[in-house]
């Protein structure tokens, strides 16, 4: 028996004995991926947030990895903060706007930030959102991702800023 | 591999240098991941530089940490390790339970099957010099002739990191008694990774099963850890007397007949007003984010120790380890170590001397040659990680009637837990703070840190500030309201200025300006229109107040060396190289741009963490002739650890001089042979879109590849290095170099030649600097910082919400404004935690009890903290209000990171004070607590 899914589009399996695994112990020790972060790993701190799809036509969903275990993901894609961008190229809007924003300090909290604004942006794109339920869905979104450095501020701004660029250009766009 | 990011490649050898121990020279080699400071991307652009040299539109290592590309040390595995050799082990260690029985070891029995195949190392196995490493005495403390005092009268046998009589084993030994809660008692080492993960499942909170008691042991004596701090001040009647002007040996003595005449002058003032006061607060971790972790790998063949770490104190670390192998019973011998210095995940002091890295470099002495992985969960970092240390405060203030204060007494005991690390210097400091922003003819003050079972503290932002402004702040807000006065009006009579004394007795060089902040303060309509502000929260059911506090954070130390390289490569791009660590503070890009006004460019590249800088100088603190600054070779001190507070004025110092350098005595040469200018003066050009020109034209412009081109070619210097001193002042002296002689505010300087690796030295001339006396004025620059605070209480729950704060800065100089005003909001944010929500009970009750993570240790999230900006009575607001840079600043900025921090705290005490009438003086003030003072 074995677990099957995808990370950052790549095809893994593996034996089923390791069901009890941690997805982020799988990220770092198997993949070398080190860009989703462990703090609390007791599913508080979410700077271990990664985004997982888990059907073809479902919406992506913020999953904290220290707290979920390889047995539940079968069949699922996942996205960590190293499929966002392509290295240093190609960054996600917010991304860059976390950069020019000065939105974060030493950074550990940022990938589970990034990974959590990417999927409310991403959600903004395809449903109808008006500009008075943005900061209810921001709030929701990241509001309980704890970063000790930066007193949320400028994070919450970058987010902001980003989320009614979308609105903006969706609105253009019907317009 | 299924990432799209290019692998930690091989790392990029930098530095080297050596430390002479008994047993021969050790060197060190420091590394950085490749690219680490890097603002260049892959295909060459660098989006950190702008147009506008001097200005930084991202942080230098922003692109990496926002990609999650490879820069913390947890981050790296032995998958990127690519030159080691041998199998992967894993260390655990176990934590003691108890400070009162006899540890008598592992019952094996009980261990879990993954565990049993672990080798299990007790503290008899350790050698002598492992058990217990004579760790260095650290550069970088406080009032360094205190430490010397102490290191002459201390015996040898005794390593410094402990207190008189206690001799603490790094690994308890079976039959003794653990020194403090959460000192290891055995290490556990795995050759398996996943045997690790399942015994350190199956292991956690079951230590009682396994852990072996036996008798109860006599309680120990208590130890005070040394130095003890004593600040007396008596300026009255015509006779004065104090800290910094007395005679050092006397000075105790002294101090204690001036305590008599204190207690005289203020008994012949029946007027005076004389408040009594009393407050605490409980530990507090600093929780950054990424837990400690590190790599090592005892290289027998090469007797090399290779290390990953990040740490605020990689010169401090590289010593306490070498310590572990230099004495003649070690049990191998080290000829090198390599460091991999990686950005720390968050650091607010705690990794500034954290025991991690002894205890990383002690594993991999069990491996059998094999590299080794310690990595703390957050548990076991809330169980042994530097905490910031509970504090008990009483004291007076005795204030005349017309307002004006007569003497401040303060008493601090800091709980220093297990290891001495740097609280006794915590509490000297915080001997300083407790004079607050004021000046007084009198004061006597006193502040220790003792050792107790609790897990140990060490040197957290605002080293002490945090406590002693809270006790003076809020005491002052009692008297005015016991008076009647009003609280501004209380603290404006009695501000500390240029020309005042503090209660060291140490003068006030710096422009404070702190009657225009109150003033600022006072007309802010949150100060201002506090009653109106309160009425319209009543309207809607809320009970609402406002408070005010004060702080006056000293930044620096006693004492501060720091050193720099700038080097050019030959198409003009400029890297800079720095002693210091970027804890998040965003040091690196500060450095990055503060060049940028000088050179023409801002840096493509900044390394921090280089301390083999220090030994390119080729300076030295010995002065066995006392001629000091006479002495060409001679400095007060190399560098010390990485304080956020350092950037600002110290940091940026080094860098810019050491740019000056560069321009005179190398970019201009070369612009004089381009232009055919022999007499071409510095002050003749300007620099306009990154190329030099001549203010009045009349030439073509230089652009950096043509001026870099014309350096290479005629063997000018391509790079500086230099070092700065400050202590008061900062030492000067005059240089010869290509471009002429030039005075430079350094005591030391390097040129980088073409072709040659190592720096040549440029031996100082008619050297300037700071006499050795004026440490005893214990700090010399200050940051000063007005916070208000609106905040709410819920009567019913006792739940307070800051709805408002308001920060008012003087910050000198402001290099990057994105970077100042985010270490004012995180200030904000920790002071509004600490204030109110973090609680970490001691002993076993606490995080020592290995239970504890952050699900009942509470960080402020965003719903805690007001996340606009700019004050609205309609929204929850901070607003940060900075001074305008005077002339008075000379261009220079003040180190404001623990600046806002420390005020907010106490204004938050107080406009509970004035919402509910009660004075909460116990931090955190839960809402229990509220609730209970709302009952009385
Ligand atoms: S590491 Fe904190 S939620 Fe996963
Ligand atoms: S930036 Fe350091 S924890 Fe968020």
């Amino acid at each position: 028996m074995t677990i099957s899914f995808r990370v950052n589009g790549h095809p893994h399996e593996v034996d089923a004995k390791r069901g009890g695994d941690k997805l982020i112990d799988f990220l770092h020790e198997d993949l070398n991926l080190t860009g989703t972060k462990f703090c609390c790993g007791i599913g508080i701190c979410r700077a271990c947030t990664v985004s997982v799809k888990k059907g073809r036509n479902e919406a992506e969903e913020p999953v904290i990895s220290c707290s979920t275990a390889l047995a539940t993901l079968d069949g699922t894609s996942i996205t960590t903060v190293e499929g966002v961008s392509n290295g240093d190229q190609d960054l996600h809007p917010i991304q860059t706007e976390f950069l020019k924003n000065f939105a974060f300090q030493c950074g550990y909290c940022t990938p589970g930030f990034v990974m959590a604004a990417k999927i409310l942006l991403d959600q903004l794109e395809t449903s109808k959102v008006s500009k008075d339920q943005l900061d209810g869905m921001i709030e929701e979104a990241i509001g309980t991702h704890i970063c000790r450095c930066t007193g949320y501020v400028r994070y919450f701004e970058a987010v902001r800023k980003t989320a009614l660029d979308v609105l903006a250009a969706k609105e253009g766009g019907q317009g | 591999m299924s990432t799209k990011l290019k692998h930690f490649q091989t790392a990029i050898l930098s530095r080297r240098r050596f430390l002479e121990t008994a047993s021969g020279a050790v060197a060190l080699t420091v590394l950085s991941p490749s690219g680490m400071g890097q603002a260049q991307t892959a295909d060459g652009t660098v989006p950190f530089t702008t147009e506008t040299p001097g200005v930084a539109t991202q942080r230098i290592d922003g692109l990496k940490k926002v990609t999650g590309q490879k820069v913390f040390a947890r981050d790296h595995t032995f998958k990127d390790m690519k030159d080691w050799k041998g199998k992967p082990h894993y260390a655990m260690y176990l934590r003691a339970l108890t400070t009162e029985k006899v540890f008598k070891g592992i019952d094996r029995r009980y261990l879990p099957p993954a565990a049993k195949k672990a080798r299990i190392i007790l503290g008899n196995e350790l050698n002598a010099s492992q058990r217990s490493p004579q760790i260095a005495i650290r550069r970088d403390l406080l009032v360094d002739e205190r430490i010397e005092e102490e290191a002459k009268d201390q015996p040898k046998t005794r390593g410094f990191d402990r207190p008189y009589a206690v001799v603490f084993d790094l690994i308890v030994q079976p039959g003794n008694v653990p020194d403090f809660l959460g000192q290891a008692v055995a290490l556990l080492i795995f050759d398996d990774l996943a045997e690790y993960r399942e015994a350190s499942r199956a292991m956690a909170f079951q230590d009682d099963d396994f852990q072996k008691y036996g008798d109860a042991a006599p309680p120990k004596d208590p130890v005070v850890f040394n130095p003890k701090t004593t600040y007396v001040k008596y300026d009255h009647g015509g006779v004065s007397f104090d800290y910094a002007n007395a005679n050092p040996y006397s000075y105790p003595l002294e101090a204690d007949s001036y305590k008599a005449l204190i207690a005289d002058a203020l008994d012949a003032r029946p007027d005076l007003l004389r408040h009594d006061f009393a407050c605490d607060m409980r530990a507090m971790d600093p929780m950054f984010m990424e837990p400690e972790s590190g790599l090592a790998w005892h290289d027998v063949e090469n007797k090399t120790l290779n290390l990953v770490l990040g740490t605020q104190s990689p010169d401090g670390d590289f010593s306490d380890i070498v310590s572990m192998y230099r004495s003649s019973d070690a049990p191998f011998k080290l000829d090198a170590v390599v460091l991999t210095t990686c950005y720390p995940g968050g650091g607010f002091g705690g990794r500034d001397g954290s025991p991690f890295s002894l205890m990383l470099a002690l594993a991999s002495a069990f491996t059998d040659g094999n590299p080794v992985q310690l990595m703390y969960d957050r548990y076991e970092q809330f169980r042994v990680g530097l905490k910031r240390h509970a504090t008990d405060l009483t004291g007076q203030v005795a204030i005349a009637p017309d307002m004006k204060l007569q003497n401040i007494e303060m008493n601090m005991r800091f709980d220093g837990g297990g290891r001495k690390n740097l609280s006794p210097y915590v509490a000297s400091l915080a001997a300083l703070c407790a004079g607050g922003s004021y000046k007084t003819p009198m004061a006597n003050i006193y502040a220790e840190a003792v050792h107790s079972e609790n897990i140990s503290g060490g040197s957290q932002r605002g080293f002490g500030g945090p406590q002693a402004f809270f006790a003076i702040e809020t005491a002052l807000d009692d008297v005015a309201a016991g008076q009647g006065w009003d609280p501004v009006a209380l603290r404006r009579a009695n501000l500390i200025g240029e020309g005042d004394t503090t209660v060291t007795g140490g003068p006030v060089q710096q422009e404070l300006r702190l009657r225009e902040m109150l003033d600022r303060a006072e007309a802010h309509p949150m100060w201002a229109d506090r009653e109106a502000l309160r009425d319209e929260y009543a309207a809607r059911g809320l009970t609402y107040g406002t408070g005010l506090a004060m702080s006056l954070q000293a930044y620096g130390t006693s004492g501060d060396g720091m050193v720099a390289a700038i080097t050019m490569d030959e198409t003009g791009k400029l890297t800079v190289k720095s002693d210091a660590v970027d804890m998040g503070n965003g040091s690196a890009t500060t450095l990055g741009v503060v060049i940028g006004p000088i050179l023409g460019a801002n840096a493509v590249d900044v390394e921090m963490g280089d301390y083999t800088l220090f030994a390119d100088t080729e300076l030295t603190t010995r002065d066995k002739l006392g001629t000091r600054w006479d002495n060409p070779d001679w400095t007060s001190k190399g560098v010390g650890s990485s304080s956020a507070c350092l950037t600002g004025l110290h940091q940026v110092h080094v860098v810019q001089q050491t740019a000056l350098a560069l321009l005179e005595g190398s970019i201009m040469p070369a612009a004089r042979i381009l232009w055919g200018m022999p007499d071409l003066q510095s002050s003749a050009t300007a620099w306009v879109d990154g190329a030099l020109v001549l203010r009045d034209g009349g030439a073509d412009p230089l652009p950096q590849d043509v001026l870099a081109g014309a350096v290479f070619e005629n063997g000018l210097p391509r790079g500086t290095l230099g070092h700065a001193y400050f202590q008061a002042i900062w030492a000067e002296a005059d240089y010869d170099t290509p471009g002429g002689q030039i005075h430079l505010a350094l005591d030391g300087l390097s040129f980088y030649m073409p072709g040659a690796d190592k720096p040549t030295r440029v031996v100082r001339q008619n050297a300037f600097g700071p006499a050795a006396w004026t440490r005893r004025f214990a700090r010399y620059v200050w940051a000063p910082c007005v916070n208000v605070v609106g905040l709410t209480v819920d009567r019913g729950t006792g739940a307070v919400q800051v709805e408002n704060v308001l920060s008012v800065l003087n910050a000198g100089r402001v290099h990057v404004p994105a970077l100042v005003s985010g270490q004012s909001q995180g200030g904000v944010a920790m002071a509004i935690s600490y204030a109110l929500h973090e609680d970490l009970p001691p002993g076993m009750a606490g995080p020592a009890n290995g239970t504890w993570n952050l699900d009942r240790y509470h960080v402020a999230r965003a719903a805690d903290v007001p996340l606009n900006t700019g004050f609205r009575p309609d929204a929850r607001s901070q607003e940060l209000i900075i001074l305008d840079e005077t002339p008075a600043d000379k261009g220079a900025g003040r180190g404001i990171a623990e600046a806002v921090m420390c005020s907010v705290a106490p204004a938050i005490s107080n406009a509970l004070h004035d919402a509910v009438g009660v004075r909460y003086s116990s931090l955190p003030i839960t809402p229990e607590k509220i609730l209970k003072g709302l009952r009385a």
